[in-house]
């Protein structure tokens, strides 16, 4: 028995291959449809145009027709894992499905929790309105909602140009995109960008739509402020242009009407079971992300345990999917071809260089910027926790200010915290440091009346 | 080479105590940590500044000193660390635990610690939302709460506001006597000459002991602390099961536990006491978890629908005898242990530190400290 954890792109594939090498394989996952976030999904009962929605909508189909129809495959919806431990070759999973709690011990387990949008603080960044396009995506793919009626997308990286096109195409009128990076970063990446074809076209098409639109994207540019109305609602962006660096460009600010901006900075992994199994994690070079350390045939540092997709390193949907494909085929014991895995990486890796997230964006902070929104703790205070108080590194922060122990546990802001906090001490968050902001050992809230009845296992 | 008056080892609430009383006392200290301010024990603690779990004689004696020199320390160094006279409430839901409750509360009473008896309503009107079916329990006013981080914290900058100095990420290397007595403590970037050391470095004392050519026996004990999603106003005081105050002096190795819970200023509840005696093993087990989780719904049902949002975990030091070490060493002369208050660090900080600062200045101190002494553990280690 194989356990998959997670049924985007990566995990499905996973659970495909698995499947298909003669192995009985239980799919867990915490939504209520396959496909995660990337094919997110509506119900059935909605009618759209779901193709309009996601270019790659077909692939996608057909992949969950698959492993919803194999026989080796158990799938469990609406199942969260809210903590795992691994000891002695075991992992044990602690699932809750319905109030109804249930602990998974297996031997093979593939870990494919995927990723969420990244974040960076700005000030006016906890208006409402202010958004990420993934969470603008989500309402719109996952419950035909539109965010708003005068969108600005505004960060950078490649997954901003689906997100515009995704909106354009169902009426809202996006008044701006703005991509932080110039175009120049893209040439320097040229060859190794040319080695996928295929999503050069997919870049074009989006492109060709928007135009239709008449939606131009803005390279050199970022929303460095927002702004509430008299409702407390967003009412605008400013929108300045910056250097390579993320630096402001003085002089060129100007203010943008919109009710939501979709702001995202290219995305962080979910590493929350990662962490509770003891997995390696190391901190990417490329852009200084955090992932799960896996070998050629994506096993992790624990035996029996495989990674595979974003959590190993942000790199798109085709690079996961054949990560997955590994991970399921090396946890059957069968063989693997990793070469088209290879190819994909490179690529991956020269988009990530392409879009980099320039160190200066914290000159747009002001001292009483939010940095953690759940608890409220602004740049000030964490300065005043560093300068005065001694801290020297986020977890002391943390304990000296309770940033990131709100209820986002620093999905949010952990990674930032790392950063603000290294440039105040002006000494680099170390690796640990970074690893121990994505340390939660409750992986996901789960009802304390819940955990109370949780049935005594010896 | 730097020449200090006293070296104090460990950043946490204890050791930042003692620099603190040291510096006021005119010494030139210097705080040495291998790793950041509260970065062990204190940083996983709850706060509890407690005198209602402990039973008359030098322990309580010690923690009522303490509770009031915590509030005189917030006024002096005029800096906030979140102390609060929040209050705790004890609790018995069997005939037996009444009594042991009623027989104790009235020998902390002849001890000098305020305690009142509750009834039904009394109780009920204190806490709304405790279970129904308790109708019995003790309130004792003193009982008080603090961050411990930013307590350690706030007297470190107090500390060095008076010239002290604060060197984190400095792990010591080794501590050389001459002729039985402390002279040199060595990092991996400095060397001390120093007569003076203070070992407050909770469950790793005995580690430095040893590095002093001495012996110290703290071992480790673990503690869960569960935090609730925010549910503001649910739970005003440090509300507890009787069963607490026999667990504490417990030499069982066994998990016993009574949950500790309490709300806080951010709306979070605690949860909080699980004490087990596991080397420095620390995973998290979900059976300590749920059994955490049954008694703080046993104690307030309405917790049953509240979120648990995290838990951390920490090391408690004790001795085997489960009284802090505080005194001179044994052996060598000059080292100083601050050590093994055992989930009680926090609150017993303060008064520790004055027992050390009075004994290594020779000057009186408020109670015969002669039962914390370390050299109850000298005809253990003799060969």
């Amino acid at each position: 028995m194989i356990t998959v954890v997670g049924a985007g792109p990566a995990g499905l594939a996973a659970a495909l291959s698995a499947a298909n090498a003669g192995e009985s394989v239980e799919l867990i996952e915490s939504g209520a449809r396959l496909g995660g976030q990337y094919w997110r999904n509506l119900p059935n009962s909605i009618v759209v145009d779901q193709q309009a929605l996601n270019h790659d909508f077909q692939s996608g189909k057909v992949l969950r027709e698959k492993v919803q129809a194999h026989p080796n495959i158990t799938v469990l919806l609406n199942t969260q894992v809210w903590r795992a431990s691994h000891e002695e070759g075991i992992s044990i999973l602690h699932t809750i499905s319905g109030g109804t709690t249930r602990e998974i011990r297996t031997n093979k387990l593939i870990l494919a929790t995927g990723a969420y949008d990244r974040t960076l603080p700005f000030p006016g960044w906890d208006i409402p309105g202010v958004m990420t396009p993934g969470g603008v995506q989500a309402l719109l793919k996952g419950n035909n909602v539109k965010a708003g009626k005068k969108i600005v997308i505004a960060g950078t990286g490649p997954f901003l140009l689906p997100v515009a096109t995704g909106l354009a195409k169902y009426g809202v009128d996006v008044v701006g995109l703005f991509e932080a990076n110039r175009l120049r970063r893209w040439i320097w990446q040229l060859p190794a960008l040319l080695n996928n074809i295929s999503a050069i076209k997919e870049g074009a098409s989006y492109l060709h739509t928007l135009r239709k639109f008449k939606v131009r994207v803005q390279r050199g540019y970022a929303v460095v402020e927002a702004h509430s109305g008299s409702d407390g609602n967003l009412s605008a962006v400013t929108v300045a242009r910056v250097k390579s660096d993320f630096s402001v460009i003085e002089g060129s600010q100007r203010k943008v009407v919109c009710d939501v901006a979709a702001i995202g900075w290219g995305f962080t992994a979910d590493l929350s079971l990662a962490g509770n199994l003891g997995l390696m994690q190391q901190v990417s070079l490329l852009d200084g992300g955090t992932y799960v350390v896996v070998d050629e045939h994506q096993g992790t540092s624990q035996a029996g345990i495989f990674a595979a997709g974003e959590i190993t390193g942000i790199g798109g949907s085709k690079l996961s999917l054949a990560e997955g494909e590994i991970a399921g085929s090396a946890a059957a014991g069968s063989e693997t071809n990793t070469s088209k895995k290879r190819k994909l990486a490179k690529f991956a890796s020269a988009l990530l260089r392409t879009y980099p997230v320039g160190p200066n964006w914290q000159s747009w902070l002001k001292p009483e910027t939010t940095i953690c929104r759940c608890e409220e703790v602004t740049l000030e205070i964490i300065e005043k926790s560093v300068l005065d108080l001694g801290a020297t590194d986020s977890r002391t922060v943390k304990l000296f200010t309770r940033c990131g122990m709100g209820m986002c546990q620093g999905r949010i802001c952990g990674r930032s915290v790392n950063d603000v906090v290294a440039r105040i001490s002006g000494k680099p968050a170390s690796d640990a440091d970074r690893v121990s902001s994505a340390a939660r050992p409750i992986a996901s809230p789960i009802l304390l009346g819940e955990l109370a009845q949780i049935p005594i296992v010896d | 080479m730097k020449q200090p008056d006293a070296i104090v080892i460990g950043a946490g609430v204890v050791g930042s105590a003692c620099a603190l009383g040291l510096a006021k006392a005119g010494l030139k200290v210097v705080v040495l940590d291998r790793g950041p301010v509260s970065g062990g024990t204190t940083g996983a603690g709850e706060g509890n500044i407690l005198v209602s779990d402990k039973e008359p004689g030098p322990e309580l004696t010690l923690a009522i000193r303490s509770r009031n020199a915590w509030f005189e320390i917030a006024d002096e160094i005029g800096a906030g660390f979140e102390l609060e006279a929040k209050g705790g409430i004890v609790v018995a839901r069997t005939q037996v635990g009444a009594t042991a409750l009623s027989h104790l509360a009235k020998r902390q009473q002849r001890a000098g610690v305020q305690a009142h008896e509750l009834d039904r309503s009394a109780l009920h009107q204190l806490e709304p939302y405790l279970d129904p079916s308790i109708d019995f329990g003790f309130h004792y006013p003193a009982d008080a709460q603090c961050q411990p981080m930013l307590s350690a914290a706030q007297m470190l900058k107090a500390l060095r506001s008076m010239g002290g100095e604060v060197i984190t990420g400095a792990a010591v290397r080794a501590i050389h006597t001459k002729d039985s007595a402390i002279s040199q403590v060595v990092t991996e970037k400095e060397k001390y000459s120093t007569e003076i050391v203070i070992n407050a470095t909770g469950t790793w004392a005995g580690e430095i002991a040893q590095m002093a050519g001495s012996y110290l026996p703290i071992a480790p004990r673990r503690g869960f602390i569960l935090v609730s999603a925010p549910a503001p106003n649910l739970i005003r005081h440090k509300v507890y099961d009787a069963d607490y105050v026999a667990n504490v002096a417990s030499d069982s190795t066994d998990l016993q536990s009574s949950a500790v819970v309490e709300g806080t200023k951010s709306g979070t509840i605690l949860i909080g006491a699980s004490r087990e005696r596991v080397g420095f093993k620390s995973d998290f087990d979900v059976s300590i978890l749920r059994i955490l989780a049954r008694q703080a719904i046993s104690l307030f049902p309405i917790l049953a629908s509240v979120q648990l949002m995290r838990a951390y975990r920490g090391f408690r030091p004790f001795a085997p005898d489960h009284l802090p070490v505080i005194g001179e060493d044994g052996k060598i002369k000059g080292l100083w242990h601050a050590a093994g208050h055992e989930g009680a660090g926090i609150g017993l900080a303060p008064a520790t530190a004055e027992i050390i600062v009075g004994q290594v200045l020779a000057r009186e101190v408020f109670m015969d400290a002669s039962p914390f002494s370390p050299r109850r553990f000298i005809q253990e280690s003799a060969p």
